[in-house]
């Protein structure tokens, strides 16, 4: 199996004032492909700092992340922006779409940073925007939609690109219970059809169900790491 | 993609927007209108000064301007300017002979400026000539005539038709006296000028200072466009073949004029920029709350893996953008408001009921402005520039977001 993502013995110190947090406390973690993993733990458990450190969005006080094989923190600023933005995609809990932009042109983002050719970009975009239900709705503004739909251009966005892998923090926290259920059941079909891995943080226990692997963190630590039955 | 987000960014807070674009625009309105406002008085100083003296060019003995004196006057002056004449940035060639003597009436006698001139020509060109407030202007035929200031002909209380003598030296240092009349009076506000000045006609000058009828102290140029004064000069200089002839700018003949009109120029630029200035640091303000509350979406933006130099880019387009609404609404509305003071003037006299002079020289109070091009590429192009260099700074907080801080 292909091994998309490698922690090996991550700490994380946050300090202030004289005084050092350990958000993290030697973390080991292997993500293969196509896995759909959940993070579940108390709030202050390290499960958004775990997040961003494999994302690039923050640096380990010690230990390593390799993503695809690749070192992450040994990379250069503009390395590590390119790997973000070809082979990462993020989905964030209030969504940050950018408010100037239709949820066309948000799902377009990426695609344009990366320099895909126009004709491309555009098949792309409305094949991704119909995948996640948002057919007709493309020239509306991120003030125009209703939260899940907001979440679901966040999913578009985040898998126009095709990257190996999806980083989601509490993706269902700002949605009810019922759009919460739809927006699971639709990252776990884009898991299943497009083989994209994902990471997701959750409190939700209907959510932690749906994982195929739970990972439950404590105090900055990974307590239990559990395949779960029927799921991959 | 990068200037869709930049445009419709600066849209999103359009309130903060405008007033910063508005900002830019007072500022811009405020300089232009001024700076214009004091091109006009200078124009008008400078039109003043050199029609009613030696013109914007001046040719003289290389000796009069340290020590005037009527002995030192040039010759052939009618051949110069004939050529002169045909030059086409020139209006007009004026002669003129002046020196210095005494005028005397029965109530006493008072130290006068004796001016030598051409009547036709100074009722086309001279200021003086249409400030006559009693009596007329000297004619052609006139003989034995002089034109004289209020305040001069008050203190020796002359009256038109009166007697007046003028005690002078001609130019063989002999004393000579001469008996006029008095045919008008003029008033152009300056006490210098109505105290101080009387004009006679040049034929009868030349009489009185003993000069021949081919020569005068002073030929004076008057140019179309005062800005054709430095390649006029060189080609007057270069066809000229008198050496006791110099050719002199009148920045050099009215020192005094030229002086007061650097010293006000800078520090109407001073002024205006210390004001642009206190603009700016408004300006920076908004633009720095603008991207302080857009921390977040920037970086969401480099999480997304958006390059640095790009997001850079984005705000400078939006400084752009500003800065030329700001500008394209400054220089419209200052350029109205300047064109609409050249045109119709704007009259000052209830701020300034007693006139005013300027080196010497009566003002009128109504201002006009001077709009020139240059007036709008330098205001404009100083304003965006300082709107490129603000927008430098506030790129500078781009490399200081902490993404896992700021997405927290």
């Amino acid at each position: 199996m292909v091994k998309i993502v490698e922690v090996k013995s991550v700490t994380k110190d946050f300090g202030g004032d004289g005084i050092i947090t350990r958000a993290l406390r030697g973390v080991d973690l292997d993500l293969t492909a196509g896995e759909f993993t959940s993070m579940a733990g108390p709030s202050g458990s390290g499960k958004t700092t775990l997040l961003n450190i494999i994302g690039g969005l923050d640096k380990p006080t010690s230990g390593t992340v390799s993503i695809e094989g690749r070192e992450i923190h040994q990379l250069s600023a503009g390395q590590l922006s390119r790997l973000r933005r070809d082979r990462i995609g993020f989905i964030f809990q209030s969504y940050n779409l950018i408010p100037v932009l239709t949820a066309y042109e948000n799902a377009e983002y990426v695609l344009m940073i990366q320099n895909v050719e126009k004709e491309e970009r555009r098949e792309r975009v409305l094949r991704v925007l119909k995948e996640v239900g948002l057919e007709g709705l493309e020239h509306r503004f991120p003030r125009e939609l209703s939260g899940g739909q907001q979440q679901r251009v966040a999913i578009a966005r985040a898998i126009a690109p095709e990257p190996a892998l999806i980083l989601a923090d509490e993706p269902t926290a700002n949605v009810d219970s019922e759009t919460a259920g739809s927006l699971m059941d639709l990252l776990r079909r884009l898991n299943e059809e497009k083989g994209m891995t994902f990471l997701f943080s959750t409190h939700d226990q209907a959510v932690m169900r749906r994982a195929g692997r739970l990972i439950r963190l404590q105090d900055g630590c990974i307590i239990e790491d559990n395949l779960q039955t029927g799921r991959s | 993609m990068i200037f869709r987000v930049a445009w419709r960014s600066i849209w999103r807070n359009r309130r903060r927007t405008l007033i910063t674009a508005a900002s830019i625009a007072l500022g811009l309105i405020i300089a232009i209108f001024f700076i214009a406002m004091a091109e006009g008085v200078y124009e008008q100083i400078v039109n003043d000064g050199v029609r009613m003296q030696a013109g914007h060019i001046t040719l003289e003995n290389p000796d009069y301007q340290m020590a005037p004196a009527i002995d030192l006057r040039i010759g052939d002056v009618e051949n110069i300017r004939k050529f002169i004449k045909k030059i086409e940035a020139v209006e007009e060639a004026k002669l003129l002979i002046w020196g210095q003597g005494v005028a005397n009436s029965g109530a006493g006698a008072v130290g006068v400026s004796i001016m030598g001139v051409e009547p036709a020509v100074e009722t086309k060109n001279s200021p003086l000539a249409r400030d006559i407030v009693a009596g007329s202007y000297l004619a052609e035929e006139d003989d034995r005539k002089v034109v004289l200031g209020e305040h001069l002909a008050k203190e020796l209380k002359l009256g038109l038709g009166n007697k007046i003598v003028i005690t002078t030296n001609n130019a063989r240092g002999e004393l000579v006296e001469e008996l006029c009349r008095v045919k008008g009076i003029f008033r152009t506000g300056s006490d210098e000028i109505d105290g101080y000045f009387i004009q006679i006609p040049l034929n009868f000058a030349r009489k009185v200072f003993g000069l021949q009828a081919d020569e005068a102290t002073q030929l004076g140029v008057i140019l179309k466009r005062p800005q054709d004064q430095p390649p006029v000069m060189e080609e007057i200089k270069s066809t000229l073949t008198n050496k006791n002839i110099e050719v002199l700018p009148w920045q050099q003949i009215l020192p005094e004029v030229a002086s007061y009109i650097r010293i006000d120029r800078v520090s109407n630029w001073v002024f205006q920029g210390l004001l642009f200035v206190i603009i700016l640091f408004t300006i920076l303000n908004t633009l720095l709350m603008s991207v302080m509350e857009r921390e977040r979406e920037f970086a969401v933006l480099l999480a997304l893996g958006t390059p640095v130099r790009k997001l850079k880019g984005q705000l400078f387009l939006e400084s752009v953008f500003i800065g030329c609404l700001g500008c394209f609404a400054g220089l419209i509305l200052g350029g109205l408001a300047a064109f609409a003071l050249q045109i119709r003037g704007l009259d000052l006299a209830f701020l300034m009921p007693e006139g005013v002079t300027i080196s010497g020289f009566a003002m009128s109070t109504t201002v006009h402005a001077l709009v020139t091009p240059p007036v709008f590429l330098w205001t404009g192009g100083i304003v965006l520039g300082a709107m490129l260099l603000l927008s430098l700074l506030i790129m500078r907080r781009i490399k200081k977001i902490s993404l896992a801080e700021t997405l927290r």
